[in-house]
């Protein structure tokens, strides 16, 4: 059954959790590739994560001269290729959201691979795994679709699928509705 | 989703027209190169090794893969804008240096790793030695002939350039030259097989045919190649016809498997260069401004340069705040987007991302 990374943001709690785990993945040289925003930082302690959402038509690739962004079979968008990559951070500029990371000592780019080593024989992602607070989660189609059903808001606040995103992407994501006052209900 | 099946018809038409044009000419300007060099090399073709026939044939082969691979490549918007700006900028003063620290020390991979640095200037290193040394005896740019008072003069390009002592040191290095590449690349690949097998981190992505097949074809080529001398040496020639064929055969493989699988690198590799002297360049000739914070983050040429190729592939990230998300810095660009999400506008509070990177 194929499964997709499923984002409830509000849920977070700013742990950081995903960030360690992302450390520990194959390949990732003990770099986190995600990241965990506050949203209001002066006034509330609402948090939310951002990852790579696995565009179906990924920007990074597409402005990579050296062809050293491969989209997996799964979908996934792995990071660079390391004897591929030139260094010239035209991915960093793409991207729409801001993920890829560039290491100048090393010139080289790394991104989120959504743990290749892990998902393609359907094993859930490292940050999934470990989220203890149901913002990240690993769940077929007709849960997301489920889950989009019970969320939504229908206010014109629903900002985290298409046409809100810059195209259309792998991973999946959502909003509880918890800052509009919304109990959350699992 | 229409616009793009039509836009990749169209590049998918510009390969071909490409494979009709310019392959055929870069090929046929080669052929005729490398034949005009050989009759040269050769003194009109009087000094041909006919046991070489097969790396001639092997080599033609693989000029063809690799002007398909190149050309193609060469093709899509992002690729043709950095050859072009590069070329434009290859006189700079720092190529020279950038050139030597990117394609020959690597100083970037040591930054990865002794290990894998290492690793790599035996592979490398060791390639480069046997091509230097293979490429110009096949195409008989290059070749040795024996005096009888015990020196060797070595003929390059049908000029005598060295006559050396066959019993001295240069003599030494010149008929060991592929053994000791040979070696290189052995420890070289063994160092990359044991680093698979031993930490997990090395094995993340890998396809038999993408990561391991090069490795086992440089394998097979260097173990070949020193059973040649072993045979020549301790076993008096026995089977070294067989074993000449084997090891000629192993070549003729992975020059025809190069220009496809993870060997691609070595030419296009010069590439990095290009890059690097682009980044200087139009960075020292004006910096972009973030749109929100004012941070300088990247030259204007190249946020011009990579929104017209997503225009080229559909994709304009332009605001209704009145930016194209090119023109925002990283940090503000992500929290542009938890802006986006969370209806809050997190890029206007005046704080510095802080806490991204857990240390593992
Ligand atoms: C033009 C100069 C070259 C450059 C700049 C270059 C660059 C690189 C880089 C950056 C990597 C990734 C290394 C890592 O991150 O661990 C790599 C891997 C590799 N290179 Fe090169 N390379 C060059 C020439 C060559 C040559 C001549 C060979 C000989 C066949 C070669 C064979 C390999 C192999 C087999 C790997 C894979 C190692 C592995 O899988 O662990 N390279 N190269
Ligand atoms: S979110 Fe950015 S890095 Fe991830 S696939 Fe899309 S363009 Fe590439
Ligand atoms: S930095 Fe590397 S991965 Fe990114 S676009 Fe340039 S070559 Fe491609
Ligand atoms: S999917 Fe894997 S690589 Fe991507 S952010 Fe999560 S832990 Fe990191």
């Amino acid at each position: 059954m194929k499964k997709r990374l499923y984002l409830e943001l509000e849920n977070c709690i700013g742990c950081r959790s995903c960030l360690a785990a992302c450390t520990q993945c194959g390949g990732h040289e003990e770099r986190n590739r995600n990241y965990v925003y506050d949203v209001n930082p002066l006034v509330n302690r609402q948090t939310m994560p951002l990852m790579c959402l696995h565009c179906v038509n990924p920007a990074c690739a597409r402005s990579c001269p050296a062809q050293a962004i491969q989209i997996h079979e799964t979908g996934a968008v792995l990071s660079a290729l390391v004897e591929k990559c030139i260094g010239c951070q035209n991915c960093t500029i793409a991207c729409p959201y801001g993920i890829p990371k560039f290491d100048t000592e090393q010139n080289l780019m790394y991104k989120c691979d959504l743990c290749i080593d892990r998902t393609k024989d359907g094993i859930p992602p490292m940050c999934a795994s470990v989220c203890p607070s149901n913002t990240l989660q690993w769940l077929t189609d007709e849960e997301i679709e489920a889950k989009q059903k019970q969320f939504n808001l229908d206010n014109g606040k629903w900002v985290t699928s298409m046409p809100y995103l810059e195209g259309e992407t792998n991973v999946k994501v959502n909003l509880p509705g918890i800052l509009q006052g919304v109990t959350k209900l699992f | 989703m229409q616009a793009n099946i039509a836009t990749n018809k169209e590049t998918g038409r510009s390969v071909n027209h490409a494979f009709a044009s310019h392959f055929a000419k870069s090929m046929f300007l080669t052929v005729v190169g490398i034949a005009i060099l050989m009759f040269i090399g050769t003194r009109m073709f009087t000094h041909i090794d006919l046991n070489l026939y097969g790396y001639m044939v092997g080599t033609i082969v693989f000029i063809g893969g690799f002007f398909y691979r190149f050309i193609a490549w060469g093709e899509r918007p992002p690729t043709k804008i950095i050859i072009k700006k590069g070329l434009k900028l290859l006189l700079r003063k720092s190529t020279p240096k950038t050139a030597v620290n990117h394609l020959a020390i690597y100083d970037f991979i040591r930054n990865r790793g002794l290990y894998r640095w290492v690793q790599h200037i035996l592979i490398g290193w060791g390639c480069v030695l046997a091509c230097l040394v293979t490429f110009p005896l096949v195409f008989s740019w290059m070749y040795f002939t024996m005096e009888d008072n015990g020196y060797y003069t070595i003929v390059l390009f049908g000029m005598n350039v060295m006559h050396v002592k066959a019993e001295g040191i240069i003599a030494w290095f010149s008929y060991n030259a592929l053994n000791i590449a040979a070696i290189m690349v052995t420890a070289g690949v063994c160092m990359a097989l044991y680093r698979r097998l031993s930490n997990m981190q090395a094995r993340a992505e890998q396809k038999f045919m993408y990561d391991f097949l090069p490795l086992y074809l440089l394998l097979f080529i260097s173990i070949t190649g020193l059973l040649l001398t072993f045979q020549n040496i301790v076993l008096h020639g026995w089977m070294q016809p067989q074993m000449s064929l084997i090891h000629q055969f192993s070549v003729i493989v992975t020059l025809i498997y190069l220009p496809f699988g993870k060997l691609a690198h070595i030419p296009f590799r010069p590439m990095s260069v290009f890059a690097r002297n682009y980044r200087e360049h139009y960075g020292e000739q004006q910096m972009k401004e973030c749109k929100v914070c004012g941070d300088h983050f990247v030259s204007v040429e190249q946020s011009n340069d990579v929104i017209q190729v997503l225009g080229v592939n559909d994709m304009e990230f332009n605001m209704q705040d009145g930016f194209n998300l090119a023109e925002l810095c990283l940090p503000c660009r992500r929290k542009y987007r938890i802006s986006r999400f969370s209806g809050f506008a997190t890029h206007q509070v005046k704080v510095k991302e802080a806490n991204q990177n857990a240390k593992g």
